[in-house]
């Protein structure tokens, strides 16, 4: 009971991260159809700021001010210098235009710094540990979850009350519809960006302080996951992005820890199974677990 | 013999289109080997594994444009299995003493070797290909995705039979790049003959449209998998012959990033275009390699501006020619256009049909809304059925139904003795139906007789009994003719419209189903649309049903009307007796009329 109390809580923790990361990567998708490979990066870009501050005597009191500010300012940047001329293109074009500023992250990243890993120091409290009913728990465990908690506060509050977040909305379900409503799309375009910016960065400060150190492919691995999890939950839909995030990490720390007593031998394959589950899945739920119709006029 | 000699013409195609691109090639690269030995040789042999896997994925994605990451997977699977088998007993013995399967008392030769590769890739390929092409949508590429993160992760795992992470050597290797050269060889054959098949035909219609495809009588999985099942073949035969050819296989040769590259190769060079895909195949590869002498070979990070080349090559290419640097030219497709001969015969007329389509007590309800409370009509053969009645009435709705887009609650439609409630779009075109679209949905990469010659592959194939009208022909009634060669995209409104009819008139149907033809037309443009339509039906002997909103055409072309409102039948006769009944005007004008 224990071991699964712990598991659940690991999942969570992971899960966390990934859905802050699928809910940006949903919402750009919901203004423009765009599935952005490049959205990871914007993690690269915290993580080389961070090592760029640190360098200069910077403190963890303030980091997360700049690595959220950078993360925004570069998501925001992808949209003025790639997106915003491929903007009624194809799926495909949209989705292969962010594959290239992946790639050219990863080599500015190197020619810039090092294609080698840099550390820079964590925060001291982050693996403090604590009991709470015989199961112990890192500090970063309870800051993950609350800091998530928070960041889908304010999202909800966003999307649901502030003119942004409903013109971003509109403009998700119908995007000439919303223009004649009077929404500018650049506007809206730039500040879902800018807020899929946000929730990156926020992403970012948690995976920095358990991890603390930038190398140039280093988005890519979390990104993979991110896309998966917001495709799980249904592109497009808010809550599917979320769910998709805490389904896969749970998911993901279920099988590593349950797989090897359930068939011996195998705990070397729970990756392989858990990418064979959510084959699987797609198969049986194509368009995710929330459903969002493009209904199509024929 | 004409079938053999059509088929000699597209193999004779094929193999032209190949021998002048391997041509170029062989002379670009016995240019650039003329000087500067083994290095070179050995860059050749990069281009020429490339040019097979680029092909083999050219076949799928850009036929069908359905994005796959999971080509690696598969190039993993034969490259291990080429390894397992190749590699000398003794040495096989040494390197994994567990193997499994008794694979350890398993020798083959280099013919051996490939064949069981390409085989045992083409099993499982066959039953993951199942997945992707039943998918739609992002999830197929999702599956891909994942396909190539499960074989990953099983090669780097089950060392008992594949050396985990440091991977296999002493694969006993082919002498020089003979055995490449024919491998690409091969690969272009292959790629050029599947793109004049019927059902690479098809798969491309499947590419251009995925509503438009069905309603032609085209299934989007048969299609999907046969392109599947090629290209995976191909991506096997490259993946095998580079592991002979290196002597060594390991993960790191099949790593996402592996795969990306090989589709920028795809992309820039234009993934639809064969010849884009050689020209985009050689781009890269000598272009990665020219930066990559640009980065110092003693640091890690000889990949730096490989990747800077790269992502700023593919960026460039998507912002400025998204379809890639050819687009859609294409040598064999230029071939294919300057060797057609428009069929000599004279023009043939169809003998009317004899079916009646009849669709009784239809009821559709979406939610609480009902959409159909017991609409039916009937369309004799060679009848002009229009339908009309207000927005909402139910006119689309009960159009979808007949053509198996919208699934009735209630009701039956029947063409002739044929059972068509509850048929899917493809089933009900095979049977004779055929529609046109609101929004225009021609494929628009293809030229405007490409388009119509489609559908004339499907009737050759699905409606043999009725009399087929060649594809000029139907062009010349609607007035194409003179644009037979453009690209149908960037035909005007009017004539997109025109070119639907026509397309939909070569399913050689028993009915033509016209949903509102003329929206969008000037006053001049539907009346010469009467014409275009009575012409055509007339040709290949089918009835019509139409909707439309302009009632000027529709009493014009109407020899029965049929008026829907609020999904019911209001009221139905000849064209002067809808127009003089009240309820029509009423329905129409609202009550104050």
């Amino acid at each position: 009971m224990t071991k699964l109390l712990q598991t659940i809580v690991d999942g969570l923790g992971v899960g966390s991260t990934y859905a802050l990361l699928a809910l940006g990567i949903s919402l750009i998708f919901g203004v423009m159809h765009l599935v952005n490979f490049a959205h990871g990066e914007l993690i690269t870009v915290g993580a080389y700021v961070s090592y760029f501050f640190f360098l200069h005597g910077g403190s963890w009191w303030w980091m997360p001010v700049a690595i959220i500010g950078s993360a925004m300012l570069a998501s925001v940047a992808t949209e003025l210098v790639a997106f915003r001329w491929v903007r009624n293109a194809s799926p495909f074009t949209l989705l292969l235009t962010s594959f290239a500023l992946e790639r050219l992250s990863h080599a500015l990243w190197q020619i810039l710094v090092s294609p080698k890993q840099r550390a820079f120091p964590k925060p001291s409290w982050v693996f403090y540990q604590f009991k709470l009913g015989g199961i112990s728990f890192e500090w970063m465990d309870i800051v993950t979850i609350l800091v998530t908690a928070a960041t889908l506060l304010l999202t909800a509050l966003v999307f649901k009350r502030t003119m942004f977040g409903i013109s971003v909305r509109g403009a998700a379900e119908d995007f000439d519809a919303a223009r004649l409503m009077g929404v500018r799309a650049n506007r809206v375009i730039s500040g879902a960006f800018a807020f899929a910016g946000l929730l990156a960065g926020v992403a970012a400060c948690l995976i920095l302080m358990r991890s603390p150190s930038a190398d140039p492919s280093m988005g890519s691995d979390w990104l993979m996951k991110a896309v998966i999890a917001a495709v799980v939950g249904g592109l497009g839909s808010f809550s599917g992005a979320v769910i998709g995030g805490l389904v896969l990490g749970l998911l993901e720390t279920l099988t590593r820890a349950y797989l090897p007593e359930v068939a011996t031998g195998w705990d070397k394959f729970s990756t392989a199974v858990t990418f064979v589950v959510i084959a699987a899945f797609f198969v049986a739920r194509p368009d995710g677990i929330f459903k969002v119709s493009h209904a199509e006029r024929v | 013999m004409p079938a053999v000699q059509q088929m000699l013409t597209r193999t004779g195609r094929s193999v032209f289109a190949t021998a002048a691109l391997v041509a170029v090639v062989a002379a670009l690269a016995s240019l650039y080997t003329s000087s500067g030995g083994a290095s070179r040789e050995s860059l050749i042999a990069e281009m020429l594994t490339n040019f097979i896997f680029v092909l083999g994925m050219q076949v799928f994605i850009g036929n069908t444009g359905v994005l796959s990451f999971g080509h690696m997977a598969f190039a993993q699977i034969a490259a291990y299995a080429t390894a397992v088998v190749a590699i000398p007993l003794a040495a096989k013995v040494k390197a994994l003493p567990d193997i499994p399967f008794g694979l350890d008392t398993v020798h083959f030769g280099a013919f051996g070797a490939t064949a069981f590769a390409i085989a045992i890739t083409l099993v499982v390929g066959a039953v993951f290909g199942i997945a992707v092409c039943r998918a739609s949508g992002l999830a197929p590429t999702m599956i891909t995705l994942a396909a190539l993160f499960v074989v990953e992760q099983v090669v780097k795992n089950w060392s008992e039979l594949t050396r985990g992470a440091g991977g296999l050597s002493g694969i006993p290797r082919l002498q020089g790049n003979g055995w490449l050269w024919v491998g690409a060889g091969i690969a272009l054959v292959v790629a050029h003959l599947f793109q004049e098949t019927r059902i690479g035909r098809f798969a491309i219609a499947t590419r251009e449209d995925e509503l438009a495809a069905p309603a032609l009588g085209i299934r989007l999985f048969t299609a999907r998998y046969a392109a599947w099942i090629v290209s995976i073949g191909l991506i096997a035969l490259g993946s095998s012959l580079r592991a002979q050819s290196l002597g060594s296989v390991n993960p790191k040769q099949f790593t996402l990033d592996q795969g990306i590259l090989l589709l920028v190769m795809l992309v820039v060079g234009g993934m639809r275009s064969i010849s884009g895909a050689v020209l985009g195949t050689v781009l890269i590869t000598a272009g990665t390699e020219l930066f990559r002498q640009l980065g110092d070979p003693q640091r890690l990070d000889i990949e730096r501006f490989p990747d800077l080349f790269l992502g700023g090559t593919m960026l460039l290419v998507m912002l400025l020619r998204p379809g890639g640097l050819l687009g859609d030219r294409d040598l064999a497709g230029w071939l294919r256009r300057r060797m057609y001969r428009r069929p000599t015969a004279e023009p043939v007329t169809a003998s009317p049909g004899t079916a009646v389509l009849k669709a009784s007590e239809i009821e559709v309800h979406f939610g609480g809304f009902i959409a159909l409370d017991g609409a039916g009509l009937a369309v004799r053969p060679g009848e002009v059925v229009g339908l009309i009645g207000p927005n909402g009435a139910g006119k689309t709705t009960l159009f979808n139904v007949i053509t198996g887009l919208v699934r009735e609650q209630g009701g039956r439609v029947l063409l002739g003795d044929d059972e068509l409630t509850h048929s899917n779009p493809v089933q009900v075109a095979r049977a004779g139906l055929a529609r046109t679209f609101q929004n225009l949905r021609v494929f628009k990469n293809l030229s405007t007789r490409e388009n119509v010659a489609l559908a004339a592959l499907v009737s050759a194939r699905h409606r043999p009994h009725r009399t087929r009208v060649d594809v000029d022909t139907l062009l010349d009634d609607v007035g194409l003719g003179e644009w037979a060669d453009r690209q149908a995209g960037t035909l005007d409104y009017g004539n997109q419209r025109r070119l639907e009819l026509a397309r939909a008139a070569a399913l050689a149907p028993d009915f033509l189903l016209l949903d509102e033809p003329t929206s969008g037309m000037s006053d001049q443009e539907s009346l010469a649309m009467v014409n275009s339509v009575r012409t055509v039906a007339a040709r290949i002997g089918a009835g019509v049903l139409v909707i439309d909103h302009d009632l000027g055409f529709i009493t014009r072309i109407s020899d029965h009307i049929v008026v829907l409102n609020e999904g019911r039948v209001l009221a139905e006769g000849t064209p002067a007796e809808v127009r003089a009944n009240p309820q029509v005007a009423e329905a129409y004008l609202g009550s104050s009329a």
